[in-house]
């Protein structure tokens, strides 16, 4: 019981900080990050759209690596941090398009085009939407789990293609601004420190995110089980 | 309490696992097939998307399908008649140096003059070499910068 409430006073104190960090990621990027001279206001989107579709690629990475421990182990805990992640994963890739949408529209003149980095952006959404998808079809809670790790390793091959795709094909989506490919300089250093916080920002959402849907996860399986043993005990 | 979470239970499925085995098979080929499709349509296809070199190159490209083109504008190379929506302009390959002329109807993207933007066309060949853009797309360098400090360096 006091350790319950202790969960729940370290869950608050996660959200009001979550919170407090997002009004301030909001003023730097609206108030304090400069106009872009060439792209203009449009260029404020990046603020989201970069965190979201890198944190997705965490998510997913995070269903790898559940996934491996699950069907190594059959641990529950990594099948539920794992279908967690893949969830928030599903809706930051989402919101990644979308705001990588209402880029393209006025940068590239178009709302969609097929090309290497949207293409393989979009098939990482069905892959994981089939994550969470097949654990419902399968016909018990057990095997939907294995399902849905055997996706979530195999899945995860098109995280590094999603990145690497600006580098190895033509693309229409401007180079990584963040990690191995990334160039230096390609960021005014105030924009690069704005962008940096909103991804620890948006890193704080997807560990608190995770959290919670992980300890609800725990209550869905909690509650089949009692109903389980229910329906044995009263024939 | 114990993690009995992930025990085996009975559910209405489990007499029907065989039919829904068949079902996953056919909507994993289905799922299959359409993200087969979307790679093949993005990419497999070698003319989709070519550089001006390899554009003027590629006789098979100028039969008068659809692809993609990308080069520079030529400076000084864009014409329009006064009241009128028929742009004419070049786009170069800054690494070869070759060129294509190209007419496109419509309004311009935003981006289209900018010095540092590459411009894609999409559209076909055409009379006289002249590509027939039907829509034109725009990419930026990743190159981020404020107005103010652009205007401190101007060179970039």
């Amino acid at each position: 019981m006091l350790q319950s409430v202790r969960q729940m006073n370290f869950k608050s104190g996660f959200l009001v900080l979550c919170g407090l960090m997002m009004v301030a990621d909001l003023w730097l990027i609206f108030q304090v990050a400069p106009t872009d001279a060439v792209i203009g206001d449009v260029q404020r989107v990046f603020y989201f759209h970069v965190p979201l579709a890198l944190l997705s690629f965490l998510a997913f990475f995070v269903v790898f690596v559940g996934s491996i421990i699950y069907l190594v182990k059959r641990s529950p805990a990594a099948d539920r941090i794992a279908y967690s992640a893949a969830e928030v994963g599903v809706v930051f890739v989402s919101l990644a398009l979308l705001t990588g949408i209402i880029w393209a529209r006025p940068v590239w003149n178009t709302w969609w085009t097929f090309e290497p980095r949207l293409t393989t952006t979009l098939i990482l959404w069905f892959i994981y939407a089939g994550y969470l998808m097949i654990g419902y079809a399968a016909p018990n809670r057990a095997k939907g789990a294995i399902y849905s790790a055997v996706i979530g390793i195999i899945g995860f091959i098109d995280v590094p293609i999603v990145y690497y795709s600006v580098v190895w094909w033509r693309s229409i989506h401007p180079a990584p601004v963040v990690g191995p490919m990334a160039e230096t300089g390609s960021l005014e250093p105030v924009m690069l420190n704005i962008l940096l916080v909103s991804m620890m920002t948006f890193l704080l959402l997807f560990i608190y995110l995770v959290m919670e849907r992980a300890s609800l996860r725990r209550s869905e399986d909690d509650f089949r089980a009692i109903r389980l043993a229910l329906r044995r005990a009263s024939p | 309490m114990a993690d009995l979470s992930l025990q085996q239970e009975a559910t209405p499925h489990a007499s029907n696992s065989g039919k829904m085995m068949v079902r996953f098979a056919i909507l994993g080929v289905v799922v299959a097939l359409a993200l087969g499709y979307m790679v093949y349509a993005a990419f497999a296809n070698d003319l989709y998307s070519l550089s001006v070199t390899e554009f003027t190159n590629k006789e098979d490209a100028q039969d008068g399908r659809m692809v993609r083109v990308w080069g520079k504008l030529v400076d000084g190379s864009f014409e329009r008649q006064d009241n009128s929506t028929v742009s004419s302009f070049r786009l170069r390959d800054d690494e070869s140096g070759a060129q294509l002329a190209a007419t496109y109807e419509g309004v311009l993207p935003d981006l289209f003059f900018n010095p540092h933007s590459e411009i894609i066309l999409e559209g076909s060949h055409g009379h006289n070499d002249v590509f027939q853009t039907s829509n034109i797309l725009v990419k930026c360098p990743s190159k981020y910068e404020g107005l103010e400090s652009a205007s401190l360096n101007p060179t970039q």
